[in-house]
């Protein structure tokens, strides 16, 4: 709790700074409120876990493991904005603030126990990236994005809000203790009206993480934001989304899953063939990391629809490796964006020559990402197929297999273009020394991951 | 029971002129008065709060954001785009489906919820209150940073951007 009040009061602290015109503070101050509150969070771990004011938060050690991991995206993603923002205008307090205010959202995502936080906790952190998408306001591209994300966010709302009402009308509470006591003592008598709750919250939810059939706003928002939003976007908002999809289903709905695993199946196999054939398509970077995400998340459901012990600590990791290697993939189309002006794969020639330090790490966030061994992406994948594996979804698994081949094709022609095709006579992509930063840890953070996977599978 | 009848077949009748009337404006008047009979609804249904609260926001400000719109793009006039008999038809057919999907749900629900009728007082005011600053002072508290960063989001957005050139 006293994270998510650090970060209120650095947002508004932020927009202080803004109003008195320290624009050379924003930067440090936010890394260091967040440095903060990633410390109070770990000063949280080994206290004791129970539902506080209430039962609106509990912050065991699921919810601090997230939060620590969307806080730390967080201020990866920041030391990226230093140039940034000055380029767009000169409202950067606010943007900060923004970010500030939606990870707060993020980590009461995270760490909700009652649906009244939960639906909170998703406005604040999808109403201020409404505005942040929407931040080029001279670029059509931006705008379209902003509209689309809001419409489609409002109307996911309200099938989230349809259906936390009719758990509410079934169970009378919103408490997820008491629904699950609710189930626990009615286990042949659950009401009509509480299935028809559980497909609308899953529908609210599925719109949130962005998988197929709901995904339609994911690649235009992912590509009409700018970079950085974008980044923040595919990385802290989903894992958050995911953390809140997880606990809802591990805590509540377990004892019901027979009713909604037909469900969910259907939706995985959809989102891997849709983000995968798509990303296929594509010939711009940006847009093949938006489906890729899209297919990402549909790795990321193999765990909420195998529930077990190993689900948490399974999208916990497949997360992590997820977000070091999308900061790596966009914080170096940003360099290639600022340099070359196109985010196509061409733009991305010759890379292997001109700034082989950018092409390494690069390479290696592709490499997580198709989920080659000794990186992190291998053993988030690996953990997702085994927890599949131990429920016999063996269908699932075989399409899944295909899926991960299709997804390595497109994943390393980025890899080929860098150190296979010749440069362009643009100028050399130069490294500053903030990216250089984010990247070098990232990619040590990827391969220690991959290398050590128990630092992380232990936490949980 | 006749006063929920009467309200009732006020509300159908309005909400049919809502969409029957050609002109916009027209539209928007029968709308106010559909959402003023929901109203009565709701205070029939003792629920207090609801009541005020879709009188201020729904009939008040969404309804006046409504005729702004309207004015600001002249679409008073009878500008109706006219619709392709097939749009029509399955609009019609999909109206119809979901009818019969609600029909057949509340069927299958058992309409009389004790929950409700245990706590008949549900929803005054004064209980919601109680509720809002006991149970729920969290969410309430924190939902202060919701609309800050709407208000944050609004000014941004507005905000007229002065070219500076730099050097």
């Amino acid at each position: 709790m006293s994270a998510i009040i650090t970060l209120s009061l650095l947002g508004i602290l932020i927009l202080y700074l803004g109003l008195y015109k320290a624009k050379n503070a924003l930067l440090p101050v936010s890394i260091l409120g967040l440095v903060a509150a990633l410390g109070l969070e770990i000063y949280a771990w080994n206290q004791t876990a129970e539902p506080l004011y209430k039962g609106m938060v509990l912050f065991d050690h699921f919810a601090l493991s997230f939060s620590i991991v969307c806080i730390s995206l967080t201020i990866l993603i920041l030391f990226l904005s230093k140039e940034y923002f000055k380029a767009i205008s000169d409202n950067i307090a606010e943007y900060y603030t923004l970010i500030l205010f939606s990870l707060t959202g993020a980590l009461m995502v995270c760490s909700y126990h009652n649906f009244a936080m939960l639906f909170i906790g998703l406005e604040i952190m999808s109403v201020a990236l409404y505005i942040l998408v929407g931040i080029r306001r001279k670029d059509k591209a931006s705008n379209e994005a902003s509209l689309k994300y809001f419409l489609m966010g409002a109307f996911s709302t309200g099938f989230l809000l349809f259906g936390i009402a009719l758990l509410y009308g079934s169970t009378g509470s919103f408490d997820l203790a008491a629904i699950k006591q609710y189930i626990l003592d009615n286990p042949t008598s659950v009401s009509p009206m509480f299935y028809a709750g559980i497909l609308l919250l899953l529908v609210g939810l599925c719109f949130k993480v962005g998988v197929a059939p709901f995904h339609f706003w994911t690649p235009d928002v992912y590509d009409g934001a700018p970079i950085l939003i974008t980044s923040f976007m595919s990385t802290v908002v989903k894992i958050a989304s995911f953390a809140g999809f997880l606990r809802l289903f591990s805590t509540v709905l377990v004892p019901l899953n027979e009713f909604w695993t037909p469900v969910l199946m259907t939706v995985v196999i959809i989102t891997l063939f849709v983000g995968n054939i798509s990303a296929l398509m594509q010939t711009s970077f940006k847009r093949m990391m938006a489906y890729s995400s899209i297919s990402q998340a549909g790795y990321m459901l193999f765990a909420i629809l195998s529930i077990g012990p190993n689900s948490a600590s399974g999208i916990l990791t497949y997360s992590m490796a997820y977000g070091l290697a999308s900061v790596i993939a966009f914080g170096a189309l940003i360099l290639v964006k600022r340099h070359v002006g196109s985010d196509q794969f061409e733009s991305f020639n010759g890379l292997g020559k001109t700034n082989p330090g950018l092409a390494f790490a690069v390479t290696v966030g592709m490499l997580s990402l198709a989920g080659i061994p000794l990186t992190a992406g291998f053993i988030g994948k690996f953990m997702m197929f085994s927890n599949v594996m131990n429920d016999y979804h063996t269908v699932l698994l075989v399409l899944a297999a295909i899926n991960a081949a299709i997804g390595v094709y497109y994943y390393l022609r980025v890899v080929v273009h860098m150190y296979f095709m010749k440069p362009s006579e643009e100028p050399v992509v130069s490294l500053p020394i903030n990216f250089k930063v984010v990247f070098i840890v990232a990619v040590i953070l990827t391969i220690i991951l991959g290398v050590y996977p128990n630092a992380v599978i232990a936490l949980i | 029971m006749t006063i929920f009848y009467f309200v009732a077949f006020l509300s159908i009748f309005f909400a049919l002129m809502t969409i029957f009337t050609k002109n916009p404006v027209h539209s928007v008047l029968y709308l106010v008065i559909t959402f003023f009979t929901f109203t009565v609804h709701y205070i029939l249904l003792n629920a207090q709060f609801l009541a005020v609260v879709n009188f201020i926001v729904y009939m008040g400000a969404i309804m006046v954001l409504f005729l702004f719109v309207l004015m600001l793009l002249n679409l008073n006039k009878d500008t109706e785009p006219m619709k392709s008999n097939l749009v029509k038809f399955m609009g019609a057919i999909a109206g119809m489906c979901l009818l019969a999907t609600f029909l057949g749900a509340f069927k299958v629900i058992e309409t009389d919820n004790g929950m409700v009728q245990a706590h008949e007082n549900i929803g005054l005011v004064k209980n919601l209150g109680k509720v809002l600053f006991s149970d729920f002072l969290l969410p309430f508290e924190i939902s202060s940073i919701l609309l800050l960063t709407a208000m944050v989001g609004a000014v941004l957005l507005a905000k007229k951007e002065p070219r500076v050139k730099h050097g």
